[in-house]
């Protein structure tokens, strides 16, 4: 670990108080080391990106936010083309941590996923990904790839059929509806997110 | 915003004593947890958990939410682990990854905020702030919380990155990408604001 450094020097001293007061540590709760950790070994044994999606039934802790005024600069106009699959479908993976039922299962392992595309408006971002509760609505896991010209964005992942809830995450720090696609609030987050059907209702 | 003001931490949970400095970790470990041992990850919570929680807590509108958030960030670090590249420093990593998760918590709950204050009834149930007149120290630390809730996120963020978590401004241009000269307008300001407000508290 490095040596300590501190800034404060050039500072006010009434501004050098106030840091200091910053600078107390909060007490740890005995139980938070062990909390993150289980969190993130937990995680960790989720299915990667590359393998087929989880059920919307696995929501993660995703945020959302209505774009709106938020990302003016970047001109948001995105849109939503329906893909399908060109090679044989693999059989949906369940994660291992994963609580369902018995039914459950033997729906989602009849489940053929289909890729679905998504195209989004976004010139002025520097990376985009789609996020949903078909992946936790985790940015890292399907990252959108900039198209020639530079104005749109876009990925093909697969999703097993049903109703699914999706945003995008532009820049690590917005996270934007799809503005061609129809707004439901999720139950869990009580916040707007878009809606994608996948397959046949 | 102001009407939906977050609740603050008393003081009484902030214990330990400045410096706060992260404690020694084993330079291994890291290297050991991109391989995937958790015992090795669990040695880096421990190392930065603290700082975490009270960089979490100064940043979010909602400080209540600052343990979710350091959850979070330690979550998608240990993902992104495998592809860490050791010339990046370590703590500016996982700094980066905290603000990223509190700046979109707080974008979330200003908008919650924003739909919550249309509602005359909810604004009636607010409390009234109270504070303890008979306890300085604590009137300090609320001032001193309070004020910095004020000062826009994108200068709040820069001022503790520098002068609390100690990072350089060398370090912090490399975390943002934002010129140094802008970092430094930005503490700047923060200062200024925090001087201005503080100094009618201050005996």
């Amino acid at each position: 670990m490095r040596s300590p450094r501190d800034f404060r020097d050039g500072a006010d001293p009434i501004v050098r108080r106030a840091i200091d007061e910053l600078r107390r540590l909060p007490r740890v709760e005995d139980d938070a080391v062990a909390a993150v950790v289980s969190a993130a070994a937990t995680a960790r044994v989720l299915p990667p990106a590359d393998e087929p999606i989880t059920p919307a039934r696995e929501r993660g802790r995703g945020r959302l936010l209505i774009g709106g005024g938020l990302v003016a600069a970047a001109a948001i106009a995105g849109f939503l083309i329906r893909g399908s699959m060109s090679s044989p479908p693999e059989p949906v993976r369940t994660a291992a941590t994963t609580s369902i039922t018995p039914a459950a299962l033997s729906a989602e392992r009849t489940a053929v996923p289909i890729v679905e595309q998504f195209v989004f408006k976004a010139p002025t971002a520097r990376h985009v990904s789609v996020i949903g509760d078909f992946n936790r609505w985790d940015a890292s896991v399907a990252p959108m790839s900039r198209s020639a010209d530079g104005e749109l964005w876009s990925v093909s992942i697969p999703i097993v059929p049903g109703r699914h809830m999706y945003a995008f995450m532009v820049d690590d720090s917005l996270l934007v509806l799809d503005p061609r696609a129809p707004k439901s609030r999720d139950p869990d987050l009580g916040a707007e997110g878009s809606v994608r059907i996948v397959g046949r209702p | 915003m102001t009407a939906l003001s977050p609740s603050r931490p008393a003081l009484s949970s902030l214990l330990l004593p400045h410096p706060a400095q992260t404690a020694g970790l084993d330079a291994k470990a890291i290297s050991r947890a991109k391989l995937g041992d958790i015992g090795a990850f669990t040695e880096i919570v421990q190392a930065y958990y603290a700082r975490c929680l009270r960089f979490a807590r100064a940043m979010l509108v909602e400080p209540d939410d600052a343990e979710d958030m350091v959850q979070e960030a330690f979550v998608r670090l240990y993902r992104a682990l495998p592809r860490y590249e050791e010339r990046q420093r370590f703590e500016s990593w996982l700094f980066q990854i905290l603000g990223n998760c509190c700046r979109t918590a707080n974008t979330v709950a200003q908008r919650n905020a924003a739909r919550l204050v249309t509602d005359d009834a909810l604004l009636e149930r607010i409390p009234a702030e109270t504070r303890s007149d008979d306890d300085a120290l604590s009137a300090w630390g609320d001032s001193v919380r309070h004020a910095l809730a004020e000062v826009p996120e994108h200068n709040r963020e820069i001022f503790l990155l520098h002068y609390v978590e100690g990072f350089s401004y060398d370090e912090i241009e490399r975390m943002t990408g934002v010129r140094q000269s802008a970092l430094k307008m930005r503490v700047k300001r923060a200062s200024d604001f925090l001087r201005a407000r503080l100094s009618r508290e201050t005996p």
